[in-house]
């Protein structure tokens, strides 16, 4: 059994050392692995005003979108939480969850429908990419949250506040905010390394001013291989540290639970 | 002080579950408990006053107020949780001192009013502590001076107990009597456990699918039970069915009894209640003014200071408590332990 792990994880990992080898290769074709050893390309891609916008878009894209998933998706998912019972509730978690289900090419193809016409022209700005990355990641929101809020039976402890006289804000504040912290900060990470990562809609929705970094990563291809290899390890690193970030967190707040 | 409950109904949404025409007065210290089996309707009474759910007809009064409409947070009551929901992300004193926090006292007043809380409740050296270091039993003692510490208008307890150990749950419910009877404060407990109640409350509620079927102080429902359910779910009973004949006496299965039959016409069918202790071991200087019935033993267990014993006469069961360590087959039944109840 170790055994297979082991060759499980190499062959997860291959591709990315790989990847690592290749941006510092001097030149990589026809060879196993690159030759020679340069920090250029990742130079290059520093200095590339299409590289460099995408990276700044792709930046303000996610803050964007972890800020609108907590603005909205915990609103939300206390609204279900709360108010929501029986057949009311599955129902609004089908609604929550269906945009998982969709692949990401059909609701790209609704998006280009609705806003390419004379009435909503909002195809391409920046505004509407990140509304898509909303709609992409909010069902993770909402299901992370709706699930701590039953482990941790917050509704418990807020009937128990409002029974002590706390006001709906005193309790949103004293009692909801605290114990869902972790959960709420883990639940932004992850939302940020989807939308890091996000290609599909991003490719078919952007506008030449507002491509993200994997939009304009899939022209790199087009380049020399270790211009290519550097522009992927950029995104690779992004990822990586919210996925590590978000896990941590995670990880944290499950400990947490436990000696709780 | 004072929790009242006039002519309160609330059925659940999409159901014919819910409570009906409840009334219920609990006055300044006194303690109601409201007992019967899951699914009663007890607990759903305790949130009408707490105000989680409005009632579809009749009000609910705290001192003499109309708080049908009103929000949980403005009732002013003090709940102790089943689940005692302490915050598990503050101190003990902290928790203690939330309800002043929302009231707008300055935190060093909390926190002074929070610890002389806690030490009201044994718990004074633990109150910078989390509720997760501690046992049931201190979460329970930390949960009532929460509910305690602003003063509220009324103590609701749902269930305080039942997350206790047997011999936890004798010391806590002589607490919470002390505890509250020091507060003399309108309590309503709810609970399953009908020992509980006889054992602390002033009066108590029998219900059953969501009817109030009898309220009345201890030893009222013990002794005179207004009908058979109540007399089965209130400690142990004997419940005969029989027939009032004309001579003072009612006729069972295994014989007649005299006993008081005012109030009931002759031929009518009635149920026969005797509670087991009162039920006597036949000897010669103890005579017979029923009986004496002689049946066989079908079960004889010993419960310490009493044994309880099932005797078979014919197809009847007479159950008996008895402090005595002889073999015991043949009884009698005094006329004044004889009450008789409405026929099923």
């Amino acid at each position: 059994m170790p055994f297979i792990t082991i060759a499980y994880l190499i062959f997860l990992a291959a591709p990315v050392l790989l990847l690592a080898l290749g941006s510092f290769g001097e030149s990589w074709s026809n060879t196993l692995l690159p030759t020679g050893f340069t920090g250029r390309w990742f130079a290059e891609i520093a200095s590339d005003p299409s590289f460099r916008r995408a990276f700044g878009t792709s930046l303000e894209i996610v803050a964007l979108t972890c800020a609108l998933n907590v603005l909205i998706g915990l609103p939300l998912a206390y609204a279900i939480q709360a108010g929501a019972r029986g057949g009311l509730r599955i129902a609004a978690r089908l609604v929550t969850f269906l945009p998982v289900a969709v692949p990401e090419l059909v609701l790209a193809f609704g998006f280009i429908l609705v806003f390419s016409s004379d009435a909503l022209p909002w195809l391409g700005s920046f505004w509407l990419l990140a509304a898509g990355h909303l709609v992409l990641t909010l069902p993770y929101t909402v299901t992370a949250l709706l699930a701590d809020m039953d482990q941790l039976d917050l509704e418990a402890f807020e009937n128990a506040a409002a029974t002590l006289g706390a006001s709906f804000a005193a309790r949103f504040c004293d009692i909801t905010l605290p114990l869902l912290g972790t959960s709420l900060l883990s639940t932004t990470l992850t939302v940020a390394a989807l939308s890091i990562g996000e290609f599909q809609l991003s490719n078919l929705v952007s506008g030449f001013l507002s491509r993200t970094y994997p939009v304009v990563l899939l022209q790199a291809f087009y380049g020399a291989t270790g211009f290519a290899c550097a522009a992927t390890i950029v995104l690779l690193s992004l990822a990586t540290i919210a996925s590590l970030t978000s896990s941590l967190t995670a990880l944290a707040a499950g400990a947490g639970k436990t000696t709780a | 002080m004072m929790l009242r409950y006039e002519n309160v109904s609330y059925t659940y949404p999409a159901t014919n579950t819910g409570v009906f025409d409840i009334s219920l007065e609990i006055g300044r210290g006194e303690l109601l408990a409201i007992i019967g089996a899951s699914g009663c309707g007890k607990s759903t009474v305790l949130k009408l006053l707490a105000g989680f759910m409005k009632p579809d007809a009749g009000r609910v009064l705290i001192d003499g107020q109309d708080v049908s409409d009103r929000l949980p947070e403005t009732r002013q009551l003090g709940i102790v949780f089943q689940s005692y929901a302490l915050f598990p992300h503050m101190r003990l004193w902290e928790n203690v001192a939330y309800p002043l926090k929302v009231r707008g006292v300055n935190r060093s007043e909390r926190r002074a009013r929070a610890a002389a809380m806690l030490a009201r409740v044994g718990m004074a050296d633990r109150a910078d502590d989390h509720p997760a270091m501690l046992s049931g039993g201190q979460q329970q003692r930390v949960a009532l001076a929460r509910a305690l510490v602003y003063e509220p208008r009324g103590l609701l307890l749902d269930e305080p107990l039942s997350a206790l150990d047997a011999a936890l749950r004798l010391e806590m419910r002589d607490e919470i009597l002390r505890v509250q009877r020091a507060a003399g404060i309108a309590t309503l407990l709810v609970t399953h456990d009908q020992e509980e109640a006889l054992s602390i409350a002033d009066k108590v509620a029998v219900m059953r699918n969501g009817r109030l079927l009898q309220v009345g102080t201890p030893r009222e429902l013990y002794e005179t039970p207004v009908n058979a359910e109540v007399a089965g779910f209130v400690g142990q009973s004997n419940l005969w069915p029989g027939q009032v004949a004309g001579d003072g006496r009612v006729t069972t299965a295994f014989g007649a009894l005299a006993c008081d039959t005012g109030g009931h016409q002759v031929g009518s069918s009635v149920t026969v209640f005797v509670r087991p202790e009162r039920i006597v071991p036949y000897s010669e200087e103890s005579g017979a003014a029923n009986g004496p019935f002689t049946g066989a033993v079908m079960a004889d267990r010993y419960l310490g200071p009493i044994r309880r014993i099932d005797l078979a006469i014919g197809d009847s069961l007479i159950r008996l408590e008895t402090h005595l360590r002889e073999a015991v087959t043949s009884i009698t039944i005094p006329p004044d332990a004889v009450r008789l109840l409405p026929a099923h």
